[in-house]
């Protein structure tokens, strides 16, 4: 198979399972156990046939390892499409190869796989640290290939310092391709990370889950304005309208969620947009939901890719957001739509919808403010002064029971803002008046130096939406009435005690950490803005900014300019890091006279000496002898009694020679006038 | 007298020799023969190796990861490593480029057997070179580093099986420093012609006593009192000559010979092993100069043109061996 010389010796099998530790390690957390094992194996085993201790598989051990290997990916994973089964099957490839590590052919395409492993990491995770540790992976996979050549180069620091230097060298090209390579649409529909739970928002809402949400510090949205930026006050997040109540879970229900059908106008200008200019203009950057829907302010239009708007005035995406998604918005304030004043049958009944039965008292206590008021707007006012006047805004709400609306109005009366949410809805729909819950994020961090609001999981927050004739949908925030400052300064602020409690270090009341904290993520941020959505888009506002003009030769002045850069800076490299050690000065001038003399047609020949070498001259050009002897006898005291002067004198004898140049005849009568000088000197 | 010279000259047959004839032509100007070479641009060439096409094919499965996932991290890696592969042949290059060969010795060996060149191999500058392969392919030849020291000998081997002046091929130095992916090369003639004696092959004992020939050495006279040896036997020889006794004894006729002025010195006589081919005839010659070396008996050798008067020693021993390695090749009858 191999010619003996070209067996792996121990270095490279070393530096080969560095290399496949290296970029399988992030991966592990993701793998099965079985595959971490097996790889494991593999190594020992390997391991031992260098050390003599054990043979190669032979081939049924490797027939059982490759079914094994097939037979767990099958039970591991259920779907073969979808990015972890194909990790998965790379990295049991991976580890089954090590099985077979022969040759060095081997070797070099078990460390290009590794490459290939290392950029997998990336489509999981685009983080700084996950940026840094591929940057570590790929300068280990080099040093190993470095290592590969044996002997000197094998060496532990040898290999990865060389890696490193390789790998600094390449950096301004990376860039330069970086920032000019143009980017294609995808080709192919690849599988995504499907993987893990969603976070964030779910697609229904029971008592307790957005006290659990407040237990995270978690980035959710990060949102830069382009423009004026709204007041706390209004800035209210939609991510999730539940309209169906089961008599304890609010859900999305029929006809809502996307996946379920619901109309999504995806093409633009399929609803007509107002006539007025926008009021706020955003970028929406959003942390990995796992789930579809998107976040912005009422009556949001995107003309991102993938984006799309629902009936209910929220944003969808085509497909889950499994990596960091940034999507641009416009949002119209709901006042400058037209009113629609007839709500439809369907949707009248849908946001009317409540269970059967239970919460009798909720219900009775309805019917009575309907009677008493009548309109919507005064219903919901009263219901409002009834939470102003007794309630209380609280992280840690009792237990309730199965009529929880009742127990909760009536008995309780603590809650979170889904409580409020939902058993204002609740009021609103027994007292006929259409009202929905909205789920989403409210309020925000406002990173003063790079100008972006920061919305955390703990921003997580539930209100509602009523319908009126007059105004149409019009939100309705109950938890306001109750805690106003949750509105206005966050929920830190309104629940100073309660909040973050159960966190194992009170890390968010120490300041400089905050400090700290928030510094990192403008890090995070501007990372996200500059390298991870770097698409064709800010590449060409960047080649602009940079260019003028994008022209097809200014492109070429981009890339040629540094490229010629590098080259001239090679070249001095090469040159200066050749060149020989310096001849002493005197025998510098020395070679210079003999070049002349070659000139005139008298070569040195190899290894004359000095003296000889004038007598010839001598003989055979009489005109030049003159001028021979005395650079002769220059040179042999420079030389060899090492005499400065006499270096000197040489210089000079070979400058004014040169002066003379084209006549030798001058310089050789000019001759006894400079031997005598050199006698003074 | 150069014995492998003579296949340049014969018209080259096919493309594949004609494309070689062309090749080694423009190598000729490009890189003419010295005992002294410094590599320079002029001399190198340099390509991806197969590594270095794979690691191309891994770019381009990166980038495609990339595009699919737009994903600019995994495109970032891409490029990164689109760099290094743009780096990498400068270093490659800078390692062979400026580096000495210089041809030390290339002695003497016989055929059958490695010719071993050795040469002395110095770089420049403070510049490390490392994993130089200094080879006639497809023998593997010498590897070296000048790490610590600024020159360093190899020794190169080439197989060689015919006598006579061989020179050597082109030699092929190389490197794949620093990652594998480059090869760097260069064909270098160093000058190099090998004395390639024949392959020492036993024809029997060595004939002491025993002479062959007519009227080789002048003081001489055949016909005498004096047993001089036998020789095959051959129409018009007289019978009283014919050796019944050895006949007898199974082997072939041959005629006694009578010397007078008995002359008892060893004589390495190329009619001895008459009746075979020129090379295993010169293999044999070879072979009983150098059993008479070693045994320290006093020899000399007769060759059709040529003849060494007896003696020993190293002096002896290189003449008769070059007058082996040089005999003509088509022979003589």
């Amino acid at each position: 198979m191999s010619r003996p010389e070209q067996l792996l010796p121990r270095e490279s099998l070393l530096w080969i399972f560095a290399a496949q530790f290296t970029v399988l390690l992030p991966h592990f957390a993701r793998l099965p156990l079985w595959i971490v094992l097996g790889w494991l194996i593999a190594v020992l085993w390997r391991f031992e046939v260098y050390r003599g201790r054990r043979e190669f598989p032979g081939r049924l051990v490797k027939l059982l390892a490759v079914a094994v290997a097939v037979g767990g990916l099958a039970l591991s994973y259920r779907r073969w499409f979808a990015l972890e089964p194909m990790v998965a099957l790379l990295a049991v490839s991976f580890a089954l190869k090590n099985l077979e590590l022969l040759s060095r052919r081997d070797a070099f395409l078990s460390l290009l796989l590794a490459y290939f492993v290392a950029a997998t990491l990336f489509v999981f995770e685009q983080t700084i640290p996950y940026a840094l540790y591929g940057v570590l992976a790929t300068a280990v996979v080099t040093a190993a290939l470095a290592a590969q050549l044996g002997g000197f180069s094998a060496r532990p620091r040898r290999a990865f310092g060389l890696s490193l230097r390789l790998l600094a060298q390449s950096v301004p090209l990376m860039l330069l391709l970086f920032v000019v390579m143009p980017r294609l649409e995808p080709l192919w529909a690849v599988p995504q990370n499907s993987g893990g739970a969603s976070t964030g928002i779910s697609d229904s809402m029971t008592p307790g889950d957005f006290t659990r949400l407040s237990k995270s510090d978690q980035p959710a949205l990060r949102i830069a304005f382009d423009g004026p930026v709204p007041p706390p006050e209004q800035r209210y997040w939609r991510g999730l309208v539940y309209s169906h109540f089961d008599g304890r879970r609010w859900s999305q229900g029929f006809g809502v969620d996307p996946r379920e059908g619901a109309r999504v106008s995806w093409r633009e200008n399929e609803q007509p947009l107002p006539e007025v200019g926008p009021r706020y203009r955003y970028r929406v950057i959003q942390e990995p939901t796992r789930n579809q829907w998107l976040f912005a302010m009422a009556r949001p239009h995107s003309e991102t890719d993938g984006v799309g708007e629902t009936g209910d005035d929220r944003l969808v995406r085509s497909i889950p957001v499994y990596s960091r998604f940034a999507y641009d918005v416009r949002s119209w304030p709901r006042s400058s739509l037209t009113p629609s004043s007839v709500l439809g049958d369907f949707e009248r009944r849908r946001n009317l919808q409540l269970p059967a039965e239970g919460n009798p008292q909720a219900r009775a206590w309805a019917r009575r403010l309907a009677e008493e008021h009548g309109d919507g707007d005064s219903i919901s006012a009263a219901v409002l002064a009834f939470f102003n006047r007794s309630f209380t805004y609280t992280l840690k709400p009792p237990a309730l029971g199965a009529d929880s609306v009742d127990e909760f109005l009536f008995e309780s009366q603590q809650g979170f803002c889904e409580h409020f949410a939902g058993s204002y809805v609740f009021m609103m729909r027994a007292a006929g008046i259409p009202a929905r819950v909205v789920a989403g994020y409210q309020g925000g961090e406002w990173v003063e130096q790079e100008e972006y609001l920061l919305v955390r999981q703990y921003d997580a927050h539930a209100w509602a939406e009523i319908w009126t004739p007059a105004r149409g949908w019009q939100r309705v925030d109950p938890t306001a009435a109750v805690s106003p400052e949750r509105i206005r300064d966050g929920l830190q602020t309104a629940a100073a005690e309660e909040f973050m409690e159960d966190a194992l270090l009170p890390l968010h009341r120490i300041s400089v950490l905050n400090r700290l904290r928030l510094e990192w993520d403008m890090i995070n941020y501007r990372w996200y803005q500059t390298v991870v959505s770097f698409d064709s888009d800010s590449q060409q506002n960047l080649l602009q900014r940079v260019l003028g003009e994008v022209s097809p030769l200014r492109l070429a002045i981009l890339l040629l300019v540094p490229a010629g850069v590098g080259l001239v800076l090679l070249l001095a490299w090469l040159w200066w890091t050749g060149r020989g050690a310096r001849l002493p000065r005197a025998q510098r001038l020395y070679l210079r006279f003999c070049r002349r003399m070659a000139r005139a047609g008298i070569p040195r020949r190899q290894g004359e000496a000095p003296r000889d070498y004038a007598a010839r001259v001598a003989s055979e050009a009489p005109r030049l002898a003159a001028m021979a002897a005395a650079v002769t006898a220059a040179y042999e005291r420079a030389a060899y009694a090492e005499e400065p002067a006499a270096e000197r004198q040489l210089a000079r004898l070979l400058r004014q020679w040169r002066l003379t140049a084209t006549s030798p005849v001058a310089s050789a009568t000019a001759t006894p006038g400079l031997d005598s000088g050199g006698t003074q000197a | 007298m150069r014995v492998s010279t003579g296949d340049r000259q014969i018209p080259p047959q096919g493309l594949r020799a004609r494309w070689q004839a062309l090749t080694s032509r423009w190598l000729e100007r490009r890189a003419p023969a010295a005992r002294t070479v410094t590599l320079s641009h002029r001399k190198l060439f340099i390509l991806p190796s197969r590594a270095g096409l794979g690691f191309l094919l891994v770019i381009l499965l990166l980038w495609l990861l990339g595009t699919n996932y737009e994903n600019n991290l995994v495109f970032a890696l891409a490029f990164l490593l689109v760099s290094l592969f743009a780096v990498l042949p400068v270093h490659t290059f800078a390692n062979l480029s400026g580096l000495t060969l210089r041809l030390l010795a290339a002695p003497p060996t016989f055929a059958g057997d490695y010719a071993r060149a050795r040469l002395a191999v110095s770089r420049s500058g403070h510049r490390l070179r490392e994993h130089i392969e200094i080879a006639w392919p497809p023998e593997d030849g010498a590897q070296l580093d000048l790490v610590d020291a600024e020159s360093a000998e190899v020794e190169v081997a080439l197989p060689v099986n015919r006598r006579g002046r061989v020179r050597a091929p082109r030699l092929r130095v190389q490197s794949r420093y620093p990652l594998g992916l480059f090869r760097c090369w260069s064909h270098v003639d160093l000058d190099i012609e090998f004395l390639v004696y024949p392959a020492p092959r036993d024809p029997g004992s060595l004939p002491l006593g025993a002479t062959a020939g007519e009227g080789r050495s002048p003081e001489r006279r055949r016909g005498g009192d004096d047993f001089a040896g036998l020789r095959p036997y051959q129409p018009g020889h007289s019978l009283r000559h014919v050796a019944w006794k050895q006949f007898a004894g199974g082997r072939d006729l041959h005629s006694k010979e009578y010397d007078t002025g008995a002359d008892t010195r060893l004589w390495l006589d190329w009619d001895l092993l008459a009746g075979r081919d020129v090379e295993t005839r010169l293999s044999g010659l070879c072979h009983w100069v150098l059993e008479a070396e070693r045994a320290q008996i006093p020899y000399g050798l007769r060759l059709p043109g040529t003849s060494l008067e007896p003696s020993l020693g190293e002096s002896q021993r290189q003449r008769a061996l070059l007058a082996l390695a040089e005999f003509p090749v088509q022979g003589v009858e």
